[in-house]
């Protein structure tokens, strides 16, 4: 399973199982619109600044803001810490690879090391975010099973197909199944309710995208873990599109720096 | 209406015993009301301060009142895949219950591995079953981090540790039980062990129950078999009987009437309410045996029963419905107690007396009057033998009134001495006797393992500060060298353990960084490969407050007073304004309940004294008699605490409490007493044979009284030693009592025998 580069994640988002298609819905299967999803058309890089709150049960909030560059669809991306200040200068590099691990590192500056990290745990938080690893990762079409529940079903007035998305053994997920709405004109995803394996409801998240050169783009996402009532909100910011991002980049001598604006 | 009242028994019998009955089943139908509630830690005032701050502590970073479960086989390694498979599947079974907040094993334990640049953190144990060389490479691991492996693993390497923590505001009976039920369930094949505060607090009330009430049947038994030994009637005793247990249904039933009326959990039935029917019990038993005794009396002399019955009912319905009053006084000052519980039981014990002063003053003689008595049976005609002992005991304290009050007064003295060697003891382990399953298996998680008990230190300041780290390293490095302290736990620990891994697993760097920036870099580099909720039960979100838990063995309540105190200390010469440090943890709560207890208990026994010396004072129409009504009870109320410090019981939650309820029941001897005198002075005895022929007339009743109620002395059999306390108390508040009026009351009386009968 591939783990997909925060920007991609950003730009494909959490469940970006499924990115877009354009044809019209009429007597589609749940595969299909996962499909269609899937084939959604994305920019070749991307770069924004973004803001992440996180906050807890008792209403105590953290706030990160970091700026992100990914290309290839997100296999590719780097991220710095912007603020606070305790963390500014931290930087993150990640590369996927299709054949074996992938890359992690991070740059740490008080001590002047680079530390290649490894979660083998899917189910982890990411940055203590709500966000786990999964849900970072493009879910292989192939690796679940989809049905359609429901089809034109406004939420956020916009019209939606339901889906429901359950992982098969081989994807070895910390979901029994996802219930996600997908807009029928962008095929973005606008919700998503994720399940845990007692059938409880374990995450909610809340989608807001735009359309910009084409292409639709999340500018907010919103993740509620139900059961440890903990919650995340994103906001991007600055977002730049196709503006030929170079691959070397993506190096790990590039992370003691960050990048001009 | 004292008239009216003893008509109703003597001249409509059947008519009150039916109504009698009827009122009891009312009372009695509460019962379905009835909840038993076991959670101990319900019974923790709110408002002391110590439990505000373990309140916090309890919101900011999980419940600390941990429970340890160790299993394992002797001699046989438990870096064994078998062992390691079973400890994987009881961990994520406990892990599912809705009491459990977390479970700490080697089953949930991260590891953090460094090599070439390179840092991971992942499962120690891996799920699923292991191979040989992965259960060798867990136990590989913890050998290199010596701390971590203490926690989870036995000193010999043949029993595992399970450390399991309760959700907040959890019901500790219920979570012990079903924490209890999985191990068993799981772990059949090996030894189990259980311990810490919480287990316990779980554990006992239930267990305590059952004990007290099958020796309350023995002593019930007990009590019978006095009673008819001294009365030789099987109808009398049977009478008495009814009485009792009519008095105990309707108190029963009352309790859950008024928890179903108000709603109020005051009216649960608490482990503080065991000692209630049995209580009841000798109070019931008590208005009882004065009925019966004085109208065999009568019944002796004039051989009319409706003439004997009138006659009874004249002279006890007065110290009857005092000794009632003034013990429903003394129960229900209880409202002062800080336990609001005990004003609960304060109210239903109250409700239970005066249902019990009703039946022995209406029902009892109405039942006289249906009985066909003998006039001529042995039981009438001729004194039991406790009856002719009483009578010459009582001669010859009226012989030398001097020397009893002197020798009293000595006594008195040696119990005002014992008062200063009294000591408190809160916990809990010392509840069960040696040798007893429980305590033998705290013994063995104190030996063995990371002990039982535990302390805990809230922490403020800025937390990421190097200064302020360094500074809970050192403190931890104190309190670890206390001889029972096996192990602490703080963020300090995670820090040192990240630094190290981050500068390629170099043990020099097994300290706090040297900079803010650094320990901030090891935060972010966690929470990029983990979960950084792995810390909440350490620091909060804000990195402002920190937690450092100490686990120890066992120790006494003094030891950890003085061991706090050494804290204090350590702390106001080594913390600076930069950093705050508060101790806390269950047995700084209980210590500082048991002082609040004490005082609050010597208050309400003062404020029983006092209001009962006034209702005497009223009654008799006479100061003089207000204060003596009050002596004996004022001796048993020094003596009971003084013997306690002289025999070396200890003061707990428990026997503080109960000290001064047992002691509300010992003021009936003094008032029956009193009334007694005064009514044969108003009657024209002689102030020559005045004292002797009172001590003759009540002093056997009183013997009887406190000789029946003794029989709860069998509560001293008990394997939990408040229980023991209990049946101590019980036979000692007896004793003290009802010695105290016949000899202490008696003898002062004689002394001012002149003065007091002529001013009848």
């Amino acid at each position: 399973m591939k783990i997909h580069p925060f920007l991609k994640y950003v730009d494909l988002t959490i469940i970006s199982v499924i990115l877009a298609a354009t044809s019209p819905a009429f007597g589609q299967t749940g595969y299909d619109v996962a499909k269609s999803v899937d084939e959604r058309p994305e920019p070749a890089d991307m770069k924004t600044d973004l803001t992440m709150i996180l906050t807890n049960s008792k209403g105590q909030t953290r706030t990160s803001t970091l700026r992100l560059i990914n290309v290839d669809g997100g296999k590719k991306q780097m991220l710095w810490f912007l603020s606070p200040a305790d963390d500014k200068g931290v930087s993150f590099l990640k590369i996927e690879h299709d054949d074996q691990d992938d890359e992690l590192r991070l740059w740490l500056p008080a001590f002047k090391k680079v530390r290649r990290i490894s979660s083998n745990k899917k189910s982890e938080a990411f940055m203590g975010s709500d966000l786990s690893y999964e849900d970072m990762t493009n879910r292989e079409l192939n690796e679940n099973d989809y049905e359609l529940l429901k089809e034109d079903e406004v939420v956020l007035n916009i019209p939606c197909f339901v889906i429901q998305t359950v992982p098969k053994p081989i994807a070895e997920s910390e979901y029994s199944r996802h219930v996600t709405w997908i807009a029928m004109d962008g095929r973005y995803p606008v919700n998503e309710e994720s399940y845990d394996h007692a059938g409880k409801l374990l995450k909610s998240k809340t989608f807001i995208f735009k359309k910009q050169n084409d292409y639709w783009i999340p500018t907010e996402i919103y993740v509620e873990n139900i059961q440890k009532t903990h919650n995340t909100r994103l906001n991007f910011k600055n977002i730049h599109i196709d503006t030929g991002v170079d691959d070397d980049l993506f190096q790990e001598k590039n992370l003691k720096r960050l990048p001009i604006e | 209406m004292k008239r009216w009242l003893i008509s109703q028994s003597v001249d409509h019998p059947k008519r009150t015993i039916i109504l009698s009955i009827i009122v009891t089943l009312i009372f009695a139908s509460g019962f379905r009301f009835f909840k038993m509630e076991d959670d101990m830690l319900k019974l923790l005032p709110e408002d002391l301060e110590s439990r505000i701050t373990w309140d916090a502590v309890q919101e900011e970073f999980g419940n600390t009142n941990l429970m340890f479960v160790a299993f394992g086989n002797r001699g046989h390694s438990v870096f064994d895949p078998e062992v390691l498979s079973d400890l994987y599947t009881v961990s994520h079974e406990l892990e599912g219950l809705v009491e459990v907040d977390e479970i700490i094993s080697i089953a949930t334990l991260n590891r953090i591995d460094s090599e070439e640049g390179f840092m991971e953190v992942s499962d120690l144990q891996p799920p699923g079953d292991l191979t040989r060389e992965e259960a060798d490479d867990i136990r590989r691991y913890l050998m290199e981090n010596p701390e971590m492996m203490k926690r989870v693993v036995g000193d010999h390497g043949d029993y595992l540790n399970v450390v399991v923590r309760p959700v907040v505001n959890v019901a500790s009976d219920k979570f012990r039980n079903n924490v209890v039920e999985v191990t068993q369930r799981i772990l059949g094949a090996y030894d189990i062990h259980y311990g810490g505060e919480i287990y316990l607090t779980g554990t006992m009330p239930m267990l305590m129950r059952e004990d007290v009430l099958k020796l309350m049947k023995l002593g019930l038994a007990l009590m019978v078999l006095i009673m008819l030994l001294s009365m030789r009637s099987v109808p009398a005793v049977a009478m008495v009987l009814a009485v009792i247990l009519m008095s105990m249904l309707a108190m029963m039933g009352f309790m859950g009437w008024m928890l179903r009326l108000t709603g109020n959990d005051i009216f649960y039935f608490t482990l503080l309410n065991t000692s209630m029917p049995i209580i009841l019990l000798t109070i019931a038993n008590s208005d009882g045996v004065h009925v019966m005794i004085k109208f065999f009396g009568k019944l002796r002399i004039s051989g009319d029963v409706k003439e004997s019955v009138f006659a009874t009912m004249n002279s006890l319905m007065l110290p009857i419905f005092l000794t009632s009053l003034t013990t429903v006084v003394a129960f229900l000052s209880l409202a002062f107690a800080p336990i609001r519980q005990m004003l609960g039981y304060g109210i239903t014990i109250g409700a239970g007396i005066v249902w019990a002063w009703l039946l022995s003053t209406t029902f009892l003689p109405a039942m006289m009057m249906k009985k066909k008595w003998n006039p001529a049976s042995r039981a009438i005609t001729k004194p039991s033998l406790l009856e002719i002992v009483t009578g010459k005991f009582g001669y010859l304290v009226i012989r030398h009134p001097k020397k009893v009050l002197l020798g009293g007064l000595v006594i008195l003295g040696v119990g005002i001495w014992g008062l200063f060697l009294l000591r408190v003891e809160v916990n809990i382990i010392t509840f069960f006797r040696p040798g007893t399953e429980i305590r033998d298996s705290l013994e063995f998680m104190d030996l063995e393992m990371t002990g039982t008990m535990d302390l805990e230190l809230r922490l403020e300041g800025d937390l990421k500060s190097p200064q302020n780290l360094q500074k809970i390293v050192n403190i931890q490095a104190f309190l670890e060298t206390h001889p029972a302290v096996n192990t602490s736990i703080s963020i300090a620990d995670v820090i040192k353990q990240m630094h190290r891994t981050v500068m390629d697993d170099d043990p020099a760097f097994d300290t706090i960084p040297d900079s803010r920036e650094k320990v901030n870099n090891l935060f972010t580099l966690y929470s990029m490969s983990a979960d950084p909720d792995d810390f909440s039960s350490l620091i909060d979100y804000d990195y402002k407050t920190g937690l450092v838990t100490t686990l120890m063995r066992n120790i006494s309540t003094s030891d950890i007073v003085k061991f706090v105190n050494e804290i204090k200390s350590y702390l106001a010469e080594n913390i600076d304004d930069h950093m705050s440090v508060t101790i806390t943890g269950m047995l700084v709560i209980f210590n500082d309940l048991v002082h609040l207890l004490v005082r609050s208990s010597l208050m309400s026994i003062f404020l029983s004294i006092v209001l009962i010396a006034i209702i005497a004072a009223v009654s008799f129409k006479r100061m003089t008699w207000g204060l003596l009504a009050v002596i004996p009870l004022s001796g048993a109320v020094i003596m009971n605490f003084g013997l306690m410090g002289v025999f070396g019981i200890h003061l707990s939650h428990i026997t503080a409490i109960l000290s001064s309820i047992i002691i509300g029941v010992g003021v009936d001897f003094a008032i029956h007493y009193i009334s007694q005198f005064k009514n044969m002075a108003r009657h024209g005895i002689g102030k020559n044979e005045l004292s002797q022929q009172v001590v003759r007339e009540v002093g056997y009743p009183i013997v009887l009284d406190a000789a029946s109620n003794m029989s709860f002395g069998v509560l001293l059999f008990s394997v939990f030693i408040p229980v023991m306390h209990i049946g101590g108390l019980m036979v000692f508040a007896m004793v003290s009592t009802s010695i105290g009026t016949l000899t202490l009351l008696a003898a002062v009386i004689e002394i001012f025998n002149g003065k007091l009968s002529n001013g009848r």
